[in-house]
């Protein structure tokens, strides 16, 4: 490990890496040590041609881009003196030569680099007297992405984006000099699974997408950290809030997990959260045959009422468990505990496969599939089996992935049931033939952790509250547990109490837990290796 | 196929004189030039293939170099150098003459498609200051007449 | 014939005779000879001889030619390249032009010695694009030589071999920056690469790799032929040798010259190239190729060679020297100039891209007769900005003459400014 210094502080940095790289490794970079960077990505190839992060390297004369600087033993590294505010002045300067004066309308003003760094160097207008570059304003790139070439600084992180990560490589510098532009070719344009990271990586705001463009400014939104739940991947996401509504997911970067990048439909899917298809009303089915709301409380209740009467009748053996792969950890833990607790007949969990790729996105469409399995949920067959011929008379069912085609492919073979009881986020066709019906909360709204397919346990915290009761799936079922007379549910539900008394009887879970996964989650005990 | 089976069997040549086979791209792209004068989205995708990259490669190639078009081309190009040393000895009040002449300005092709006429940056020919480059031919130390009867002469 | 006046050193001796751009004819004078000794000589030796003679590139940075052939591994396996830097598109210059096209076997000479020495497999000739007829007689010389067993897997017999490919441009003048030539080598977009890696490491598809210029590989033969002191008997301590000046602009006999280093601008101007039209007199002259800054009427004499045009703030460069009659606009001559590196950026960095455009914007303008006081203080100061802060040297070569021309020339700037239109009406037309 070199040491080196840096504005008269000596730090120890990896081996064989770029000054930014090695400031980035060790988290200072930004944070502690300022060196204002455009082209330069930490998970793109160098550019080494936006010029902006040069700094003093002594007994090197000219000045040195730390970007594609190699750190040395001893090497002494000025960022902070008066030959390198005037070389990044100047940087600002020509760049704003031919930028758009726009900020008022532009759609990145908050979070826009130009914007901070011109702030920050005290350029804020360029002193040209010229005509700026007129250009393509508002191109759809493809079908996610809108383009304004004149804001453009030509860092070509995009075009790296595209060709280095996805590898689809749809971008390019077309000409030269201060022709220079970036465009698709018009038989191909921008389409691929991940394109929407373009958007957050461009400094400027010439990438935006098509979703969030002109929705709300940036600076009203408060940001939540968060897991995104569209697949086992479990890609860390920094949650858009304003006003208890999600405006967007964007990459939180973990370099365990998703480096900077989240796909696409993962962005997408923070519209689960506020969207319209959420199941917003507890129901129990009368003796009308409708599903009537007797209040939040009373359901669940009614529920586990329901729930003694049949195993009086027909034993605990009749009782099936089905969870769900969207549940937290903590969640899951109080239903495998229920589900012991009861000695349910069979349990397990339905999975919906999707497709996968060498980059993010897994076959595994729920975020804690893998915290399902280490919980002892096996595959939901057994359990669907037993609905199947008949043996299973009552059924606890987390979320509706067991609708799909792999599973039941729809409700018939639930019918023969005589007592369905569903937890889930959203609506689905299982409240037709379910008995009680009761709303839980997403990801996004409570506390908990899941595990990822890796067997990455990662923390998830409320980031907006729901508008209508409900409560997270350990809750419910805890009271359930009171209400059956069960032994452990006593002390009610406290996520982060439950989830270290997870890590203490799962050995599974030996050590891991709510309280100290941290921001960047921690690998189950079994995966360290 | 858009490329010809000549023109093909030159371009596996040229590949065969660099170590990868990208090297040969700029060669492939004069060869198809000299065919069709520029390239054509199909004659993109067909260099693409051979060198085993995507169709916007060759594009983003083809927009660098002054001497590839993305576009049909008339039949000439007559470029007259206004760099320095030829601006010194009258290269701009040729272009000029030649604009009226052909009833263009710099950079637009004659009605008929006969030929472009444009300016372009120092050709090496400073020495023999003004002259202009009629598509591969060098024509130096001229005069409003000559380059007249050059331009004039051509098909 | 050559067209051009000339005048006659050892590169340019045969220039009037058309038999020595043929393998016979260049053997007739005593060609190849150079390699033959070269052969039976150690590499290493060569190395030490090259590096003794002083020999510095000609491509315009004036590099020491025996240091960077000893850059290349002499302990790796991998193949070597050399690449012949024959894209020549530095306004004032044309020496490369009439090497190609009057000497091309001087310059194969010139490669295989130096591949001889440095272990290289093969050479890339890479002449500019629009170089066609030279590129046609390179062409021929490499299908003579390689019939006669100069060229192939044993060179000249030996346990040696060598393969020439000679390819082209394509219309860009930054493919002349060495890494830029590198990528274009390689079929892409010329954007020069950022450094390190240095080419000796990491050059032509990613092998060791030199570059050198076409005047540079012309003087080679003839060092190996009659030694590193005989070399030196040219030029000056700092600048041995000759090299080829080409003098173009408001001259009576605009040519090439090839003389020693060192030989004093006024004599090439007055005596070589007959002095002025009408022989009016000198208002400046770019003494180096465009990227180099001018020198005013009273600096005349100077000699050619760095050491001296240091002093006065500018450098050989390419040996293109440029003469400017007391009629000129050295606005327009900022016009033309900065229209140049405009169109010629590459495009990558900050400084380049934008400050090449607003330069030439202001300088238009001021020429249209709206500019003002500050534009020229904007111009010094987007100049200074250029400078020393890029990835390759094109962006202080773009600087460069501008900060020239307003050390100068600021007059010719302020007259604009002030009377709101130029005041040259003799001078070039823009
Ligand atoms: C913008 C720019 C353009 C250049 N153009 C040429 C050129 O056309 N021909 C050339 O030989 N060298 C050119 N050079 C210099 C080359 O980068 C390189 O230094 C040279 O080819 C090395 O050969 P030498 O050492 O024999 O001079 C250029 C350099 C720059 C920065
Ligand atoms: S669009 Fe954005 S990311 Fe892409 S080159 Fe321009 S500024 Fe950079
Ligand atoms: S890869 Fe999976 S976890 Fe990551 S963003 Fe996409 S859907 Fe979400
Ligand atoms: S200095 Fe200019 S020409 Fe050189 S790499 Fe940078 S932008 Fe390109
Ligand atoms: S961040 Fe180093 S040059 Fe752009
Ligand atoms: S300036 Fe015209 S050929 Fe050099």
């Amino acid at each position: 490990m070199p040491r080196i210094t840096v504005d008269g502080e000596i730090i120890e940095v990896p081996d064989g890496r770029t000054i930014l790289q090695a400031l980035d490794d060790v988290g200072l970079l930004m944070n502690g040590v300022d060196i204002p960077h455009y082209c330069w990505h930490p998970k793109l190839s160098i550019d080494g041609s936006c010029r902006l992060c040069q700094v003093e390297v002594e007994g090197i004369p000219k000045l040195q881009i730390a970007c594609n600087t190699s750190v040395q033993e001893g090497m002494a590294i000025r960022t902070d003196t008066e030959r390198v505010r005037k070389a990044r002045e100047g940087v600002m300067e020509l760049l704003l030569v031919n930028h758009p004066l726009d900020c008022p309308i532009c759609d990145q003003a908050g979070e826009c680099k130009l914007q901070d760094y011109a702030y920050e160097y005290g350029v804020e207008a360029s002193r040209t007297r010229e005509p700026r570059r007129a250009l393509k304003k508002n191109v759809d790139l493809g079908s996610t992405i809108k383009f304004d070439q004149e804001r453009c600084i030509l860092c070509r992180r995009c075009v790296r984006f595209c060709s280095e990560i996805p590898g689809t490589g749809e971008l390019r510098v077309f000409n030269r000099g201060d022709a220079s532009v970036i465009d698709v070719h018009p038989d191909f344009p921008l389409e691929n699974d991940y394109s929407m990271n373009v958007a957050d990586i461009c400094p400027v705001g010439a990438l935006t997408t098509q979703d969030f463009r002109f929705k709300i400014r940036v600076w009203f939104l408060e940001d939540a950290p968060g897991i995104c739940t569209g697949c086992s991947n479990g890609c860390n996401v920094h949650i858009g809030v304003a006003n208890n509504k999600v405006y967007r997911y964007v990459p939180r970067r973990n370099d365990d997990v998703n480096d900077t990048w989240i796909c696409d439909s993962g962005r997408m899917s923070y519209k689960q959260i506020g969207g319209g298809a959420r199941l917003k009303e507890a129901g129990v089915r009368g003796e009308a045959g409708r599903l009537e709301n007797t209040g939040y409380e009373a359901a669940v209740r009614e529920a586990a009422k329901r729930l003694r009467s049949m195993i009086e009748e027909h034993g605990a053996d009749s009782v099936v468990v089905l969870a769900s792969a969207h549940a937290t950890n903590e969640d899951l833990f109080t239903l495998r505990r229920l589900s012991d607790g009861l000695g349910a007949g069979a349990d397990g969990v339905a999975v919906v496969q999707g497709k996968s790729d060498a980059l993010l996105i897994k076959a595994d469409k729920a975020a804690n599939a893998a915290g399902a399995r280490a919980l002892g949920f096996g595959p939901a067959g057994p359990v669907l089996d037993r609905i199947r011929d008949g043996r299973a008379k009552a059924a606890i069912v987390l979320g509706h992935d067991l609708l799909d085609e792999s599973h039941l492919g729809g409700t018939e073979a639930l019918e023969g049931l005589d007592l369905l009881i569903v937890l889930d986020v959203q609506q689905s066709a299982l409240h037709k033939v379910a008995d009680v019906v009761i709303p839980v909360r997403h990801a996004a709204e409570k506390y908990g952790t899941l595990t990822n397919h890796a067997g990455r346990v990662q923390r998830v915290e409320p980031a907006v509250e729901p508008a209508w009761e409900a409560w997270s799936d350990g809750e419910v079922l805890t009271l359930m547990g009171q209400a059956l007379g069960l032994e452990g549910f006593e002390d009610g539900y406290d996520p982060a109490k439950i989830s270290e008394w997870m890590s203490e009887r799962v050995s599974a879970f030996a050590g891991v837990h709510l309280r100290v996964v941290g921001d960047q989650g921690r690998p189950l005990p079994g995966e360290r290796a | 196929m858009v490329i010809s089976d000549e023109t093909r069997s030159k371009i596996d040549a040229e590949i065969g004189n660099f170590p990868q086979r990208r090297g040969a791209l700029l060669p492939a792209l004069h060869l198809v030039h000299k065919d069709h004068g520029y390239v054509s989205t199909d004659v993109a995708k067909e260099l693409a293939e051979i060198f085993e990259i995507n169709p916007i490669d060759v594009m983003e190639v083809v927009s660098f170099y002054n001497l590839f078009y993305d576009r049909p081309q008339p039949r000439h190009h007559a470029h007259v150098c206004t760099n320095l040393p030829c601006s010194l000895r009258g290269a701009r009040s040729l272009l000029r003459r030649l604009e009226s002449h052909f009833g263009v300005r710099a950079g637009e092709a004659t009605p008929d498609g006969k030929l472009v006429l444009g300016h372009e940056e120092c050709l090496g020919a400073c020495a023999y200051a003004p002259m202009m480059r009629v598509d591969d031919t060098y024509f130096e130390d001229l005069d409003f007449e000559k380059a007249k009867t050059i331009l004039d002469g051509l098909e | 014939m050559l067209k051009v006046p000339y005048v006659t050193g050892y590169l340019s001796e045969h220039f009037g005779d058309d038999g020595f751009g043929t393998l016979s004819g260049y053997e007739a004078r005593g060609g190849y000879r150079g390699l033959r000794q070269a052969l039976d000589t150690s590499p290493e030796d060569l190395i030490e001889l090259l590096k003794s003679s002083g020999l510095q590139g000609r491509g315009g940075a004036g590099f020491s030619a025996g240091m960077k052939w000893s850059f290349m591994p002499t302990d790796s396996d991998r193949p070597k390249y050399l690449v012949c830097n024959a894209d020549e598109s530095e306004p004032g210059s044309f020496k490369d032009r009439i090497l190609l096209e009057r000497a091309p076997h001087q310059i194969v000479e010139g490669i295989l010695i130096a591949a001889w020495a440095t272990g290289a497999e093969k050479t890339f000739i890479y002449i500019r694009g629009e170089y066609a007829f030279p590129a046609d007689q390179v062409d021929r010389a490499v299908a003579e030589a390689r019939e006669r067993g100069y060229l192939g897997a044993k060179v000249m017999g030996k346990d040696f071999a060598h393969e020439i490919v000679v390819t082209r441009g394509a219309g860009a003048y930054i493919c002349g920056e060495e890494t830029g030539l590198l990528e274009s080598l390689e079929g892409k977009k010329g954007l020069p690469r950022k450094k390190p890696p240095f080419p000796a490491q990491y050059g032509a598809f990613g092998m060791p790799t030199t570059v050198n210029n076409v005047e540079t590989f012309s003087h080679v033969p003839h060092i190996v032929c009659k030694g590193a002191d005989w070399f030196r008997g040219f030029g000056t301590e700092k600048s041995p040798g000759t090299t080829l000046f080409g003098v173009s602009g408001q001259v009576q006999r605009p040519g090439l010259f090839e003389l020693p280093l060192g030989t004093p601008l006024d004599e090439i101007i007055f005596e070589h190239a007959a002095g002025l039209l009408e022989d009016r007199p000198v208002k400046g002259v770019i003494p180096g190729g465009m990227s180099m800054p001018i020198l005013p009427a009273n600096q005349l004499d100077v000699p050619m060679a760095n050491e001296f045009l240091r002093e006065r703030k500018t450098m050989l460069g390419t040996g293109g020297i440029m003469v400017m009659d007391d009629t000129t606009c050295m606005v327009r001559v900022a016009c033309v100039i900065s229209y140049f590196f405009r169109d010629e950026s590459c495009g990558q960095c900050t400084q380049c891209r934008e400050g090449t455009g607003w330069m030439n914007s202001i300088v238009e303008r001021i020429e249209r007769g709206a500019g003002e006081q500050s534009d020229l203080d904007i111009l010094l100061d987007v100049a200074g900005k250029m400078e020393g802060q890029t990835i390759c040297a094109f962006s202080d070569a773009a600087a460069w003459p501008i900060q020239g021309l307003l050390r100068h020339f600021r007059e010719d700037f302020e007259a604009h400014i002030r009377g709101k239109k130029c005041p040259f009406p003799g001078s070039f037309e823009l």
